[in-house]
C-alpha cells in the first residue's frame, strides 16, 4: 500500500505512554493534518514516522515499506522544523544542498536541482545569504526548500509557521499549500491551530492526549464533530455547549426547550451536551428556531459581523451575527434564535456525538 | 551606516553639560544597585591592575629602594638596551615564543576536541567519569604537579622509564636534559588544564540548536560527518574568541611550574621571561630592570592580541571588541 500507514503505533518513555496505539493511513498525495493541544502526542507521531524517537509497539510503513527499524536517512522523508533547523554558517544554497552532498549527488546535478527549487520558491537572489540575513518567511522557504530538493516521498511538517506572525503565517499557509498541489508529495503536517488545519488538509486527524479523536476532511469535521472534544477544538469560535436532557420534542438546557429535528424515540430522559455552532444561530426568528434567552456582557465587532459574548447557566457562550455597518442593534440582544437541523447532541457522559 | 540612514533618522539631541549632569545623577539614582554590584570589581581593578601601573616608571628610572620610586633618576630607555644586548634576555624572550606557539598548537585544540569526543559519549555514567578524571588535575597545586611530573620522569623510579625499561632501553634523565624540557612542559601543561578547558566548548556546544542534527539525520549525515559539518562550524565563534584570549596571554606561560621543573642545566631552553624577571627582581634585586622586562611583555602581548582581534573580525565576524 503507497503513501503513509500506522498500525497501532504506541510511544512510551519509560512507564509512560504518550501515544496510545493509534492507526492511521495517509493516501499517495494526500495532505493529512494532525491537530490537537500541546502535548496530545502528534510531534511525537511525526517524529516516529520520520523516524527521530523509536517506535514503542506497533508498525509504520511508508510505501508499503515496515520502517520501524530502518534509519531516518532510508526512509525516503524530508522534514520542515518549526524553527527552520537552518544551518548558521552556511548560505541558503550551501543549506539546501547539505543533504544532496551527504548522499553524493554530483556537483551540476546539485546545482540545477537547487536553481530549480529556488526558482520555484522565489529564492534565486538569495542563494549567497547566510540564515541570519533573512526575514522569516525566507528562512521558512529556505527550510521547505532543502525539503524539496531531496525529492522525498514524503514531506514532514512540523509547526512550520508557528514562528512568524499572523500576516506572513496566512501567506505561507497558502504557499505551501500551492506547493502541495504543484509537487503532490504525500505530506504530513503538525500544528495545533485548527485554522491551519481547517485551510491546509485534504484530512484532519484531531488528537488528543495520545489518541485519534476523529479522522476526517475539514467540513466533516466541521459540520458533524465526532465528540464534544473535536466540537470544541474546530472552529473559531469554537461550538458552544450546554447540558440538557433530551425529551419528546427535542432537549431542555435548565427550562428552555430547543426544537431537534430528529426522532428522539427511546432516548427521552437522557442526558445530553447541547453544542450551537456560534454562527449557525440568528437574531430573529425562522421557520423552525428555538428561542435561547442569553446574558449578553460584551460585543466584539470584527467589521463584517460581531461576536455577542454571553452567559447562560454559569456557561459562557459565543455568537456571530451581522453587523450591517453597526453595533448598536447587537448591544440590546437579549435572546438568539437557534435553527433546529442545525443543533449538534453529545453523550453527556462519553461526550460521543448521538446520531438519532 | 548608511547615507541613506543618516538622512532619515533624527539627529540626536545634544544635551548641555548640566543636563547631562542631570542625566547621569537620575541614572545612579535608577539604577545605584548594578553599580553596587559593580563596585568590587572596579576596587580589585584599581587595586591589583591599575595602582601597580604608577611602579612601571621604574622600567624607565635607575630605581634604588632607598630613593624610592618618585625620587629615583629617570635614565630613558637604558634598561629596554640592557635587555636587548643581554643574551640571558635573548634566550627568554626565544623560549617564550617557542613555548608559547608550541602550547598553542598542541594545547589549543586538546579542549575542543575533547569536548567534541564528550559530547559523542552517550553512556551517563562513563561520561561523567571521564569527565571528572580529566577536570581534576585542575584543581590540583602546581607544586603537586611538579612533584608528580619529577616523579614520574624520575630516572630511577619513574613510570615513563620503567615503560622504557620494557623495551630495553637505557633510562632517561629526562629533566636535565634540555631537549626534553619543551615537550615535558607542554605535555604537563595539556594534562592539567585541557579537561578544564573543554567546559567552555562543551558549553558551547549544549547551545547548538538540536533541530540541526535531527535535520542531518534526516539527511543522512553520519556522526562524524555531524561533528564535521554541525557541531564544529557552531562553535567556531566561541573558538575564535578563546583563541584570541589565549593569543593575548602567550607571554604569560605558566612560569611557576617552569621554575619548579627548570634548572640550570635546562636554561638553554626552559628560562622564560617571567623566569628571567624572577630571578633579576626577587632574586638579584634588580627591580628597575626587571620591570622594564615586564613592561616588554606586556607591549608585545598587546601588540599580539589586537592583531589576532584584528584578523578575527576581518575573516570570521567574530572579535573580542
Amino acid at each position: 500500500m503507497s503513501g503513509v500507514n500506522l498500525s497501532g503505533i504506541v510511544k512510551a518513555y519509560g512507564a509512560v505512554q504518550v501515544v496510545h496505539g493509534i492507526d492511521l493511513n495517509v493516501a499517495e498525495k494526500e495532505f493529512v493534518v494532525l491537530v490537537g493541544p500541546s502535548g496530545c502526542g502528534k510531534s511525537t507521531t511525526l517524529r516516529m514516522i520520520a523516524g527521530l524517537e523509536e517506535i514503542s509497539g506497533g508498525e509504520a510503513s511508508i510505501h508499503g515499506k515496515v520502517v520501524n527499524r530502518i534509519a531516518p536517512k532510508d526512509r525516503d522523508v524530508a522534514m520542515v522544523f518549526q524553527n527552520y533547523a537552518l544551518y548558521p554558517h552556511l548560505n541558503v544554497a550551501d543549506n539546501m544542498a547539505f543533504g544532496l552532498r551527504i548522499r553524493k549527488m554530483p556537483k551540476v546535478e546539485i546545482k540545477n536541482q537547487i536553481s530549480e527549487v529556488a526558482e520555484i520558491l522565489e529564492l534565486t537572489e538569495y542563494l549567497h545569504r547566510k540564515p541570519a540575513e533573512l526575514s522569516g518567511g525566507q528562512r521558512q522557504r529556505v527550510a521547505m526548500g532543502r525539503a524539496i530538493v531531496r525529492h522525498p516521498k514524503v514531506f514532514l511538517f512540523d509547526e512550520p509557521l508557528s514562528n512568524l506572525d499572523a500576516k506572513l503565517r496566512t501567506q505561507m499557509r497558502a504557499e505551501i499549500r500551492r506547493l502541495h498541489n504543484r509537487l503532490g508529495v504525500t505530506s504530513i503536517y503538525v500544528t495545533h491551530d485548527q485554522v491551519e488545519a481547517m485551510t491546509l488538509a485534504d484530512r484532519i486527524v484531531v488528537m488528543n492526549d495520545g489518541n485519534i479523536e476523529q479522522v476526517g476532511t475539514p467540513m466533516e469535521l466541521f459540520m458533524n464533530p465526532a465528540n464534544t472534544f473535536v466540537a470544541g477544538f474546530l472552529g473559531s469560535p469554537p461550538m458552544n455547549q450546554l447540558n440538557g436532557v433530551l425529551n419528546e420534542n427535542g432537549a431542555e438546557i435548565n427550562g428552555v426547550h430547543i426544537k431537534l429535528n430528529v426522532e428522539i424515540g427511546d432516548n427521552a430522559g437522557r442526558n445530553v451536551v447541547v453544542g450551537i455552532r456560534p454562527e449557525d444561530v440568528t437574531l430573529q426568528a425562522g421557520a423552525d428556531t428555538s428561542v435561547l434567552p442569553i446574558d449578553l456582557d460584551l460585543v466584539e465587532p470584527l467589521g463584517s459581523e460581531a461576536l455577542l459574548h454571553a452567559q447562560r447557566d454559569g456557561t459562557n457562550l459565543v455568537f456571530k451575527a451581522d453587523t450591517n455597518g453597526s453595533i448598536d442593534h447587537l448591544s440590546g440582544v437579549k435572546e438568539v434564535h437557534v435553527p433546529a437541523g442545525r443543533v449538534k447532541i453529545f453523550d453527556s457522559e462519553s461526550g460521543q456525538a448521538i446520531n438519532l | 551606516m548608511s547615507d541613506l540612514s543618516e538622512n532619515i533618522l533624527p539627529a540626536a539631541p545634544k544635551r548641555t553639560l548640566g543636563q547631562r549632569f542631570t542625566w547621569l545623577v537620575d541614572h545612579f539614582k535608577r539604577e545605584w544597585q548594578i553599580y553596587v554590584m559593580l563596585l568590587p570589581v572596579i576596587i580589585w581593578f584599581v587595586v591589583f591592575l591599575y595602582k601597580p601601573m604608577y611602579g612601571l616608571q621604574v622600567a624607565f628610572k635607575d630605581y634604588s629602594i632607598f630613593r624610592g620610586v618618585a625620587g629615583s633618576p629617570w635614565i630613558g630607555f637604558e634598561h629596554f638596551q640592557t635587555l636587548i644586548y643581554s643574551d640571558q634576555f635573548g634566550r627568554a624572550l626565544k623560549n617564550t615564543f617557542m613555548i608559547s606557539m608550541l602550547s598553542l598548537c598542541f594545547g589549543f585544540p586538546v579542549p575542543i576536541f575533547l569536548a567534541l569526543m564528550f559530547n559523542e559519549i552517550t553512556h551517563h555514567v562513563f561520561k561523567r567519569t571521564a569527565q571528572t578524571i580529566v577536570y581534576l588535575p585542575h584543581f590540583i597545586s602546581t607544586v603537586i604537579i611538579a612533584g608528580i611530573v619529577i616523579t614520574a620522569f624520575s630516572p630511577s623510579a619513574g613510570i615513563v622509564n620503567m615503560v622504557l625499561g620494557w623495551f630495553g632501553m637505557e633510562p632517561i634523565y629526562f629533566l636535565i636534559k634540555p631537549e626534553w624540557f619543551r615537550p615535558i612542559f607542554i605535555g604537563s601543561g595539556i594534562w592539567q588544564e585541557a579537561g578544564f578547558s573543554s567546559i567552555v566548548f562543551l558549553a558551547a556546544i549544549a547551545g547548538v540548536n538540536p533541530s540541526l542534527y535531527e535535520s542531518a539525520v534526516i539527511d543522512g549525515a553520519s556522526r562524524w560527518q555531524m561533528m564535521w559539518k554541525i557541531t564544529l562550524p557552531s562553535i567556531l565563534p566561541t573558538i575564535i574568541i578563546m583563541l584570541i584570549i589565549r593569543i593575548g596571554n602567550l607571554l604569560e606561560v605558566g612560569f611557576e611550574l617552569i621554575i619548579l621543573l627548570y634548572q640550570p642545566a635546562t636554561f638553554a631552553t626552559a628560562d622564560v621571561i617571567n623566569t628571567f624577571i624572577y630571578r633579576q627582581g626577587i632574586q638579584g634585586a634588580q627591580y628597575d630592570l626587571a620591570a622594564a622586562a615586564g613592561l616588554f611583555n606586556a607591549v608585545i602581548a598587546f601588540i599580539l592580541v589586537m592583531t589576532a582581534n584584528t584578523i578575527a573580525r576581518r575573516y570570521s565576524n567574530t572579535s573580542l571588541w
